[in-house]
């Protein structure tokens, strides 16, 4: 089942393209990134999915319900937490747990003290004394103290030490091994790389990919590094077919693996190779080709 | 009606209400003590000046010239510029929360992320709204006839003339409000909301103003809402000046309507 459904998405701000013809579907006890540069429209697509955009064409569902014409059943069930996070002065994490509480109709008190204890955040300091890295916090708790079925995270590590984002991502992680969704939208790819099961990315406003992480590690290139004995005459000028050489050194290279790794080991066999290094899958670098106004090779 | 927003709301306005309601009702007082002190000054002395002849007729909407009688002097209270300007900018600052005032300081994304409609939150507001301006009008008319039985105990007036003036000035309140939903349902900026809303009103006031003395307004005046705010006339009578409230609450009905249908259609863009 997919927890989120987009057909046909469509939402442009006067003659600009805010998203494009977006299908998308993200399956339930995912964890689904959500990538793309400044600008690619990832914002204006939660903001469309929490119903503060209205489309201008095409549908976005969550659960089934059109996010705009039900957005108070939708958000019933999702947590949010906004990339620019704005928060009242005035609020505290145990003002914020208890209106919630209020808004949910049920007492979230220990929900909310065991996520403050988690991140370490004080329960009765008001945000407007807080760090950024402390109102993050403090998001993230309002976003999830209620136990969402679909959390929406609009770059959720930003500010945060290593520490807690190391416990946000087992969290992220267990609550989705239990069923739960979570939407990231977010520019450290090896966060994504580390939490995502599923990668979307967008370029102006247009879906580009939208494919498994383990599929894109497989098409993902490989850095190699070469140490040689001595270059033979042959491969002086040249290289061989599976191999991009792009740093030619007198007896080094530095090359992207353009074929499979068998066709490097059978051949690295037979050359006068003194060190041989293979990196791994480079999912920055497709990502990049993506970002780029240009599709990545396959 | 949703409990978490109400005590939201609740929690951010009742201390500027409280202090609001405070110094409005001491303005009342203070008024009430300053014209008794100085009535007899006012009528022999500045009366005569044309200018403050002009503006106090403004004000009340009819002529002073034949001196300051004893519903005049009532119905200064109700009217001074300052009772006025701290009714407005209760009405303008309260009314430029939802959606402006969010949207300005960035927090409208976390509020409408919670479990509730655009419809419900705006409600809610407004229920607020309502009430902090009941309690400040309230707080008025405590002050005026606190300050009539301490500084004007010979006036044989009863209380229901000036519940009936409060009852005016609290519709009056309404549709500076409304107008103010409106603004707010449409703009992005607080602070350029609330200017346009005041300027708004301070046109509305300098029309119903002018009106009294210069023709060319006069077929205008209609448009002004302080055109429906009559103190002099109801203290005067004592009778309902059920027409002028009907106008009033239909004005600010409709632009409270206008605000919400609105504020439920429009795209929130991010800060």
């Amino acid at each position: 089942m997919s927890v989120i459904r987009t057909e046909q998405l469509g939402k442009r701000y006067g003659r600009r393209v805010g998203v494009e013809r977006l299908n998308l579907a993200v399956p339930e006890g995912s964890v689904f990134g959500f990538l793309g540069p400044n600008g690619s429209g990832k914002t204006t697509t939660i903001r469309l999915l929490l119903g503060l955009l209205r489309p201008s064409a095409g549908v976005a569902r969550v659960f089934g319900q059109d996010c705009w014409k039900q957005s108070d059943t939708v958000k019933a069930q999702v947590g949010y937490v906004p990339g620019d996070l704005r928060l009242y002065p005035w609020l505290t994490c145990r003002a914020a747990v208890r209106l919630l509480g209020r808004m949910h109709g049920r007492d979230l008190t220990d929900e909310g003290a065991q996520l403050a204890e988690d991140f370490d955040l004080p329960a009765d300091l008001r945000s407007g004394s807080m760090s950024r890295g402390m109102r993050q916090k403090l998001g993230l708790i309002l976003a999830l103290a209620h136990r969402p079925r679909l959390l929406i995270l609009d770059e959720p590590t930003s500010g945060l030490d290593p520490l807690i984002q190391e416990k946000l991502y087992a969290r992220l992680r267990k609550l989705a091994s239990s069923g739960h969704t979570v939407f990231l939208s977010s520019h450290t790819l090896g966060e994504v790389q580390q939490l995502c099961d599923r990668v979307a990315i967008l370029r102006e406003g247009t879906l580009v990919a939208d494919e498994t992480v383990h599929d894109l590690r497989t098409r993902a290139r490989r850095t190699v590094s070469i140490q040689w004995h001595n270059i033979p005459q042959e491969y002086e000028n040249r290289s061989p077919e599976f191999l991009d050489v792009h740093e030619r050194r007198p007896l080094q290279w530095r090359a992207t693996l353009t074929g499979s790794a068998m066709d490097l080991v059978r051949w690295s066999a037979g050359q006068p190779i003194e060190d041989l290094s293979i990196g791994t899958p480079d999912l920055a670098r497709l990502f990049q080709q993506y970002y780029a106004d240009r599709e990545p090779a396959e | 009606m949703n409990r978490g927003l109400i005590s939201k709301a609740v929690h951010e306005v009742w201390l500027s209400t409280l202090l609001l309601a405070v110094s409005i009702a001491l303005t009342e007082l203070l008024l009430i003590y300053i014209l008794q002190l100085f009535s007899r000054e006012m009528s022999d002395t500045w009366l005569r000046v044309k200018i403050v002849q002009k503006m106090i007729q403004g004000l009340l909407g009819t002529s002073v010239a034949g001196g300051l009688g004893g519903d005049v002097m009532a119905a200064i209270p109700w009217v001074h510029p300052l009772i006025l300007i701290l009714t407005w900018a209760h009405a303008i600052a309260l009314c430029t929360r939802l959606p402006v005032g969010e949207i300005d300081r960035g927090t409208i994304d976390v509020l409408l992320s919670l479990p509730a409609s655009r419809t419900r939150h705006y409600c809610c507001e407004s229920i607020v709204w309502f009430v902090a301006g009941a309690a400040v009008i309230t707080a008025a008319l405590i002050g005026n006839a606190i300050g009539n039985r301490l500084f004007s105990p010979d006036a044989e007036r009863g209380v229901l003339p000036s519940i009936i003036a409060a009852a005016n000035l609290f519709m009056l309140y309404l549709a500076v409000g409304g107008i103010t939903r409106l603004i707010s349902s449409i703009a992005s900026h607080r602070g350029r909301a609330i200017a346009v809303a005041f300027g708004v009103v301070f046109t509305s006031f300098l029309l119903n103003f002018l009106a009294q003395s210069w023709p060319a307004a006069q077929s205008a005046a209609s448009l002004s809402v302080l055109n429906y705010y009559q103190p002099l006339a109801i203290l005067g009578s004592g009778i309902w000046p059920v027409a002028d409230l009907a106008t009033l609450a239909a004005v600010a009905l409709a632009l409270w309507l206008a605000a919400a249908v609105i504020f439920t259609r429009r795209d929130i863009q991010a800060a």
